[in-house]
């Protein structure tokens, strides 16, 4: 019987081997005048037939379908065949194929700390000195984004490792447009006025925010993304930089007081709906809805670009009217000009070839960003790709505060080491919001940094 | 969906119709092969080859897939994050002097003792009530009934058990609308340290009893009619009857369920995934070791020596379970 059992398991295996999925159509024609089809002239003068790229990434069913498309219009200009295989589960499925010796050749990670742990390891291909130019060139802030991407390699030697596309924006903050206006409030264009305006709120009897952190495995990460946001309102990018490095310890006085301010909103009982204790508590996916209650519970949220689909269903399709977002603003008092926060993924190279390098350029083309931008989910910096592609006005706005961006940082807990950025540092939001001094809190994340060195 | 219906469907019938073909095959050949041959001592020579044409695909893949896995995990274990060069003990080193680690091992102490003991309890209490029952039959079906849904499932079930919403707004977890009802605070249960663990190894007991129910129910009708007849006659009480008659009988058997589930328990991994990832001090050996193997690039060696004290510690429990199994077949 059991001999049976594993020759059975061993067929199964075998016969499960997943078909990748294929090419999508060509959905876009090309007289539609949105789309930069002129970039595509380089790519048709190639001719890759015959030729298989393999690219592994997270994304999967929409956001899948999108990429697809993208690729579809580079495999009909060059003839080659892009297998893409998307998992939620990427990671340690690409971990395992790598370990195996039989990477992808491009692989898309949303946590930059895994490229540089991977590109210090060998394990990555430097990427065409042709991508870094187009990214210096053609993005908004593009050395931000050039050094989002460089790393040590393993011979010690810095490379662009990684480019950035598909990215989403943190800095802002959703609100019900008639809730302001039957209140009479002002769209807050300063740290200043926005602190001005949620103590107004409060002494009209409201309550200005909704703050929820909890998120099963990863509760606290609301607090970080929060943290991050600040500190690039009241620190210099440098100090960010040492931050996330670890260069300036975790309870350095800079941080505690970083930490502090966000203990002003979020350790305020009048700031926050419900209780300060109870933040870590409530469900970040159900924290937005208290904006859309009669009498509001709160009138303003904090969160990515992503938080739509987590409001109540007769506001999902309703964004840009029913609710709104604004830029979370920076102190007019500092001078540390318009910093934005997001998120995003890092494209590499773990297999070199002609045809891989050939699809990395492609990626930096501007039709390769405006294909997805006429879908969902997918911003991006890129100053060459048509505005009008964007498929919603929303999305569009979105995209130009990224235009609009003096400074860009990456959300810093992706960045640090995973027992920090996906453990401790979480920990330590959920800690301070129960009650945790900043300066016990930071001390207990330096320790924990300190046992990973 | 339907593609993977069918690719699993074409699998199985491949898979069946290879192993047919092979053991039928194979044999076949050894027949023919040796009935044509001229030794005298052929008979015995066929006998002799028989059984390793039949164990010999079972050997194979236990070897490829058991065996060899043990000894690259160890070599991993002395080794750096990403295998590169050897650490010697420096991983164990590491292990035994974080504080998570610590905090892991004393989890999975409690999983230890509680889960086995509480399934065992429950199911041998349901055993034995169920065959008193007008309803037992019934009654056992709804207990056996959680053994059909996977870790992840029960977890996701649980899990609305346990939902906490704000204080104020409709508890949706039912336990914290009971609780609401009766004019008590609603709790964000997974947070509540010690006691959250407890939560999750509910959820196990839940999955476990079923199995302890059905293997101690079959124990407890083969416990001979003359012996309690016996002990009736004699004057014994009910109780009596149960705790000196019955248990000692099937205690062997008890001793099987017992040392089965702790093995599982040592293994889990799935329940604490899905329900806190292992914050709030919930943290397991086998989510442990996945989150260092998988956290970020991967640290190999880290995660490979965790893996290592799982099979250490599930190799004596294991034995025990072997040997009290023969003691018991061999009684009969």
């Amino acid at each position: 019987m059991k001999n049976l059992r594993k020759t059975l398991a061993v067929a199964v295996a075998l016969a499960t081997v997943s078909g990748a999925a294929s090419a999508a159509g060509l959905k876009f024609d090309k007289a539609d005048n949105r789309f930069s089809w002129d970039s595509l002239a380089k790519f048709e003068a190639m001719d890759l037939s015959g030729k298989t790229i393999r690219f592994d990434g997270p994304w999967i069913d929409g956001d899948a379908d999108n990429l697809l498309t993208v690729l579809a219009y580079f495999e009909e200009a060059t003839g080659a065949t892009v297998e893409y295989n998307g998992s939620n589960d990427f990671e340690q499925l690409v971990l395992v194929d790598m370990k195996a010796g039989n990477p992808p050749n491009l692989a898309a990670w949303p946590q930059p700390g895994t490229v540089a742990e991977l590109a210090s390891q060998g394990n990555l291909a430097p990427l065409p000195s042709s991508v870094e130019a187009a990214v210096k060139e053609s993005y908004a802030a593009g050395q931000s984004w050039v050094d989002l991407g460089t790393y040590a390699g393993a011979d010690g030697n810095e490379a662009m490792f990684g480019l950035p596309y598909n990215v989403n924006l943190k800095s802002i903050v959703w609100y019900v447009p008639e809730n302001f206006e039957e209140a009479g409030y002002e769209i807050p264009q300063t740290m200043e006025e926005l602190i001005a305006l949620s103590d107004q709120i409060v002494a009209d009897g409201g309550t200005p925010w909704c703050i929820g952190m909890e998120s099963g495995g990863a509760t606290g990460w609301v607090g970080t993304d929060w943290m991050e946001d600040l500190m690039l309102r009241t620190q210099t990018p440098e100090t960010y930089d040492a931050w996330v490095s670890n260069e300036m310890p975790f309870n350095d006085p800079k941080v505690i007081e970083v930490m502090n301010t966000f203990g002003q909103f979020v350790l305020n009982d009048d700031y926050v709906d419900g209780s300060s204790s109870a933040v870590a508590s409530i469900f970040f996916g159900d924290s937005p809805k208290g904006l859309f209650e009669t009498p509001p519970k709160c009138y303003m949220h904090r969160q990515a670009s992503f938080i739509p689909a987590f409001f109540p269903d007769e506001y999902k399709d309703t964004v840009g009217t029913d609710s709104d977002f604004f830029y979370f603003p920076s102190y007019a008092s500092k001078d540390l000009g318009n910093p934005v926060l997001g998120a995003g993924t890092l494209v590499t190279m773990m297999k070199d070839s002609p045809e891989a390098q050939v699809l990395m350029d492609y990626l930096t083309t501007p039709v390769a960003h405006e294909l997805w931008m006429a879908g969902q989910g997918f911003l991006t910096p890129h100053k060459g790709a048509n505005l009008d592609a964007y498929s919603s006005e929303v999305l569009r706005k979105q995209g130009e505060i990224f235009l609009n961006a003096t400074t860009f940082r990456f959300d810093a807990s992706d960045l640090m080491p995973g027992a920090i950025g996906a453990g401790a540092f979480w920990t330590g939001m959920v800690d301070f919001t129960s009650g945790k001094s900043a300066e016990e809190v930071t001390a207990d994340i330096q320790k924990a940094w300190d046992a990973i060195k | 969906m339907t593609e993977q219906i069918y690719s699993a469907l074409i699998a199985i019938l491949v898979g069946v119709t290879a192993v047919v073909v092979y053991f039928w095959g194979s044999n076949w050949i050894l027949d023919t092969l040796i009935s044509r041959s001229s030794r005298d001592n052929k008979e015995v020579l066929r006998e002799k080859i028989r059984p390793w044409l039949f164990a010999g695909p079972a050997i194979f893949f236990l070897t490829l897939y058991l065996v060899y896995p043990v000894f690259e995990t160890l070599w991993l274990s002395f080794h750096n994050s990403d295998s590169s060069a050897f650490v010697g003990l420096a991983n164990y080193e590491w292990l035994f002097a974080d504080r998570e680690f610590h905090q892991t091992l004393q989890n999975n102490l409690l999983w230890l003792i509680i889960v086995p003991t509480l399934s065992t309890v429950l199911g041998l209490a349901v055993a034995v009530l169920a065959d008193r029952s007008k309803f037992g039959t019934v009654a056992k079906s709804i207990v056996f009934m959680p053994m059909a849904i996977s870790f992840v499932g029960a977890s996701v079930i649980w899990k609305f058990v346990y939902h906490y919403n704000g204080e104020g707004d409709i508890q949706i977890g039912i336990l914290n609308a009971v609780i609401v009802a009766f004019g008590g605070e609603p709790q964000f249960w997974l947070s509540i340290t010690t006691w959250n663990s407890v939560l999750l190894m509910l959820i196990l007991v839940w999955i476990q009893t079923g199995f302890a129910m059905v293997i101690l129910g079959a124990a407890l009708r083969g416990v001979p009619e003359e012996t309690l007849e016996a002990a009736i006659i004699d004057g014994a009480s009910r109780r009596q009857l149960f705790f000196r008659i019955t248990l000692p009988q099937i205690m062997p058997t008890v001793i099987v369920v017992w040392t089965t589930i702790a093995i599982l328990v040592l293994k889990v991994f799935d329940i604490v995934l899905a329900m806190t990832n292992g914050q709030w001090e919930t943290q397991v050996l086998a989510n442990l070791m996945y989150d260092w193997m998988f956290r970020g690039a991967g640290d190999f060696g880290r995660g490979s020596a965790i893996a290592i004290i799982i099979m250490i510690s599930v190799i004596p429990i294991m034995a025990w379970n072997i040997y009290r199994f023969r003691k018991d077949e061999a009684g009969r």
